[in-house]
């Protein structure tokens, strides 16, 4: 079994009262990588996020990130142990502000456990100044500085985006899974989140996006991963992927 | 591209032409007949043991229990239909039984039948069902669960202490004329009504159901609401009018088994109430929004409701624990098994696990500890309307 | 010394008072009840409609402990307890047994819909108030335990007078403690993830959080809440009965207090207690004011008027008539 990748999905199977969403597929991605996920509308692509994620457990097969077994774990487990998804369709929270939602984030903070509210007042306020520092810092790596103290239901579609970026770096993930980042985004703020990406995947994290997108995906990612019908039809550069009758085949025939 | 599923023929989408079309079962519905009878034959034998073991009179429980079931299966079926369709439990569905039973029994002390009673019980309560969706219920789609459960349990309070103020707690009873039990042998007896009358007309409302949502246009546009609202929109379904008559159906229904109840007993206001999460376990128990859920739910809580009664009071003699009111405790064995299902199959005997089960951790650790594989779901299990 | 007149004066001067003080103790036993049913769905999103159970075993404990040794008489089947055990031991078993029979519950129920849990919690109120009107040995049945001791014991003419301010005394402290500490622990970081949690379950929990747990907490805190409310109402009341106190219609009052006072506000939650037990007391107060032919039905009409309130407000003014403090973190 290779465990050089970061992320390993075995024959995994979800089905949905009796539709397989999912349907052996497999497939892996490489560390400090960009890599893109592409298919149809349908294929399972969101599905599989979710399953990596832990919102959902497969029927069948195994999942492996950093050679420790995840599928069977709930949410939460995976987040610790450095790997973050963000959604589709943005779930902010809508009546605390930004800085409130990347807060929320942080993995170790005192202060979420009620105990440590009395017994260890000065590391829950140490705790809470130093996560709100490390927010601001992100939220400036975003651009979203200045929406600090705006409650995030007042945010455009585009910052909500960044707003679920940042959310996610906030969990100091090895690991990113990227939800259609870009969609319903500027091309300005577009390009902008995909040199961020590009900066962090130099720093050491490894990105794995869902994306419609073909510009992003073809300049932006090292290695796409193609979907079709629940399972992996092709796997390779942009550029073979792009070049594959496999893969026009499944965009045509639907 | 869907995968072809073999659900067509048993939506009931031709009334069958020919009576062998009738009993040209898919194998889903094959599948579920001999389970069914499996179960029928394994609960006649579990009787059967019974008897031999401890008497011919130990069946007056299961008779009291089916008894129980139908008047839960009558009320079961009207309350599903609603949950089903608009996704809320109704707290007041107890009360709207009481009012059923009361305006019944308006009309017997006046003389008349209560047959009369019945039926005018009937129509006036589907009439308060429509009138409830209208002034109150139809302002609260869209808003989630827990809203209609508040203003269900204000209709509640509404409806009971109403009945309080105009009929006073003292309990009242049904003119009927006093008819004996019948005896079989000695210490076991069927009381007509309470043992032949209510468990018939439970058959009679749960044939109504059958025919209703699997024949007529109206049950099937019922059915097709309850299971996508949006889709059966978009297909031309007058919903509006479909959730109004769902509703009418609801609390008709619910009248007749308030006045079964209130044949079985007194006709007190708290009445309906007390057996409201009876009906509640039997709803989840089958599987919210199916009626032959309700059907089997009803009959799961009946009989081990009253089945459970003579190990209470086996409980109470001196030599074994003494307790003390024995019989008082049954009405916890219904609760029991809800709390069981609710742990172990949320979605109840009838119902489809959902998409996301929300990780119900618990249940898959235990189930993996005992080594048990998660078969993947077959064909589609479409459920709703049997 | 006292003039006859002045001393009847003094009787009817304080027997208002003793009046207006048993409103105030009950409608401070309503607030702490309405401040923890706010922490588990004004703040979570957990619909408990299952209070009295919480409430009840919580002033059953209480009394059990507390109460001095009842001889046994005709009429009176007696109950466990004759411990006498001291009123503060009392009141942290009473939040034990309630915050212990919370966490119970909640464990197989807090992942579940939330008309899964309300009708899984109402259920486990009627089973805990059968047990109690029948488990007679234990809790004497429907007539329910009697003789609890007051706080303090005064005698002489101003007794009634006296009890009845250590009780407001008491609770008003207790009242003020609570809110204070609530306040606390909401406005924390593991109060954002309640209200994280409430806003959106999912997004919470994929950004790390147990929400299991968190829903767990809350739960278990707010039913010792509640079992403190029981505990001080034993107190108060001086007896314990299972029929009416702790029947589904507090439940009910309860949630009406707390959709008054606005869902996630505690000083509305407070609030809203003394507004709703106020409209009740009032009509107690009225009742012989008004026409034979409504006599005994005004309890009846003063639920219907709970009954349309719920209904008014949860379409119109859900968010209650008190707002959620806007919150700005710096």
């Amino acid at each position: 079994m290779e465990h050089r990748e970061i992320l390993r999905v075995g024959r995994v199977r979800k089905a949905f009262g009796g539709i397989s969403a999912v349907d052996d597929c497999s497939l892996s991605v490489s560390p400090q990588s960009v890599t893109g996920l592409i298919g149809p509308n349908g294929a399972g692509k969101s599905t599989l996020f979710n399953l990596v994620a832990g919102l959902y457990q497969p029927d069948e097969g195994e999942i492996w990130f950093n050679e420790t077994r995840i599928d069977g774990r709930p949410p939460f487990e995976i987040v610790h142990l450095g790997l973050t998804k963000t959604w589709q369709i943005p779930h902010e929270l809508r009546n605390m502000t930004v800085l409130e939602n990347l807060v929320l984030a942080a993995k170790h903070n005192a202060g979420e456990h009620l105990l440590n509210l009395f017994v260890r007042p000065g590391q829950v306020h140490r705790d809470e100044k130093m996560w709100r520092a490390r927010a601001r810092e992100i939220l400036k790596l975003t651009q979203l500085d200045a929406l600090a103290n705006e409650h995030a239901k007042g945010l455009s579609g585009g910052q909500k985006k960044l707003l679920e970026l940042a959310r996610a770096l906030m969990t100091d993930p090895t690991l990113v899974l990227l939800d259609e980042p870009v969609a319903g985004v500027n091309p300005t703020l577009a390009a902008n989140l995909m040199d961020l990406i590009e900066k962090l995947r130099q720093a050491g994290r490894t990105f794995f996006l869902i994306e419609h997108d073909m510009n992003v995906v073809m300049n932006r990612c090292d290695r796409v991963i193609v979907m079709h019908q629940g399972r992996t039809i092709a796997d390779g550069t942009p550029a073979s992927v792009k070049a594959n009758p496999l893969v026009i085949d499944s965009y045509l025939g639907g | 591209m869907a995968i072809p599923s073999e659900s067509d023929s048993s939506t009931g989408t031709r009334v069958p032409h020919r009576l062998w079309e009738l009993l040209h079962f898919t194998p889903r519905a094959r599948r579920k007949l001999v389970r069914g009878a499996l179960v029928t034959i394994i609960f006649l034998a579990f009787n059967g043991v019974l008897a031999v073991l401890f008497g011919v009179t130990i069946l007056n429980y299961t008779i009291a229990g089916l008894s129980v079931s139908s008047i839960v299966i009558v009320a079961a079926i009207g309350l599903t239909l609603v949950y089903g369709m608009r996704g809320f439990a109704n707290f007041a569905y107890g009360d709207i039984m009481s009012l059923g039973a009361y305006v019944a029994l308006l009309v017997n002390i006046n003389g008349l039948s209560l047959i009369w009673g019945a039926i005018l019980s009937f129509v006036v309560l589907a009439l308060v069902g429509i009138l409830l969706e209208l002034i109150v219920f139809s302002r609260l789609e869209g808003r989630g669960a827990v809203p209609p459960i508040v203003a269900s349990v204000g209709v509640g309070l509404i409806i009971q202490n109403g009945i309080r103020t105009i009929a006073t707690t003292t309990p009242w009873i049904y003119r009927v004329e006093a008819i004996q039990e019948i005896p079989i042998v000695p210490g076991l007896g069927v009381h007509p009504i309470r043992h032949i009358l209510t468990p018939a007309v439970g058959l009679l409302f749960v044939l109504v159901t059958h025919i209703l949502l699997t024949y007529t246009n109206l049950g099937k546009a019922m059915r097709a609401t309850a299971d996508n609202f949006e889709l059966a929109k978009a297909t031309g379904i007058d919903t509006k009018r479909v959730t109004y008559a769902t509703w009418a159906v609801s609390c008709a229904f619910a009248s007749t088994a308030g006045i079964l109840l209130g044949l079985y007993g007194l006709l007190k206001p708290t009445m309906g109430f007390e057996v409201l999460l009876l009906i509640f376990a039997a709803v989840i128990v089958g599987g919210i929004g199916s009626p032959w859920g309700a059907v089997l739910g009803g009959l799961v809580i009946g009989l081990s409701q009253e089945m459970s009664a003579p190990v209470f009071a086996w409980l109470a003699g001196p030599d074994v624990i003494g307790l003390v009111n024995a019989s008082a405790y049954k009405v916890a064995i219904p609760f029991i098994v809800m709390i069981a299902v609710l742990i172990l199959r949320p979605w109840g005997i009838a119902g489809r696990a959902p998409a996301f089960t929300g990780r119900v951790f618990f249940i898959e650790r235990i189930a993996k500890a005992l080594g048990r594989r998660r078969k993947p779901t077959g064909p589609l299990e479409d459920e709703s309307g049997g | 010394m006292r003039t006859r007149a002045e001393a009847e004066r003094l009787a009817i001067d304080t027997g208002i008072l003793v009046n207006l003080g048993f409103y105030v103790s009950i409608s401070i036993i309503f607030a702490i009840l309405a401040l923890g049913f706010n922490l588990q769905w004004g703040y979570t999103g957990l619909f408990n409609a299952g209070i009295a159970g919480f409430f009840l075993i919580g002033a059953y404990t209480a009394a059990i402990a507390i109460t001095p040794p009842t001889p046994p008489s005709t009429g009176y089947p007696g109950h466990l307890g004759g411990f006498q055990l001291p009123l503060a031991v009392g009141a942290l078993l009473a939040m034990a047994m309630s915050g212990l029979a919370a966490a119970l519950v909640a464990l197989p129920t807090v992942r579940l819909r939330a008309d899964y849990l309300a009708i899984a919690t109402l259920a486990f109120a009627e089973v805990v108030r059968t047990v109690a009107i029948n488990l007679e040995p234990v809790t004497a049945g429907t007539i329910g335990i009697v003789g609890i001791p007051h706080i303090l014991n005064f005698s002489g003419p101003n007794a009634a007078f006296l009890n009845t301010a250590t009780d407001v005394g008491v609770g008003a402290a207790i009242l003020v403690g609570l809110f204070l500490g609530l306040h606390f622990i909401v406005e924390s970081p593991w109060g954002r993830v309640l209200r994280a949690v409430r806003e959106d379950e999912e997004a919470t929990m994929a950004v790390g959080k147990n929400t299991f747990r968190y829903k767990l907490q809350v739960f278990a805190i707010g039913g010792a809440l509640m079992g403190l409310a029981g505990w001080l109402f034993a107190l108060t009341l001086l007896y314990i009965e299972p029929s009416g106190s702790f029947a589904p219609a507090i439940t009910f009052s309860v949630w009406v207090m707390v959709i008054v006072g606005g869902a996630g506000n505690l000083r509305g939650a407070i609030a809203g207690a003394f507004v709703i037990y106020g409209l009740e007391w009032l009509s107690v107060q009225l009742k012989d004011a008004a026409p034979d032919f409504l006599k005994d039905s005004i309890p009846y009409i003063r639920l219907m008027i709970v009954g349309v309130l719920l209904i008014i407000l949860i379409i119109y003014r859900p968010q209650g008539i008190l707002r959620e403090k806007k919150r700005v973190l710096r």
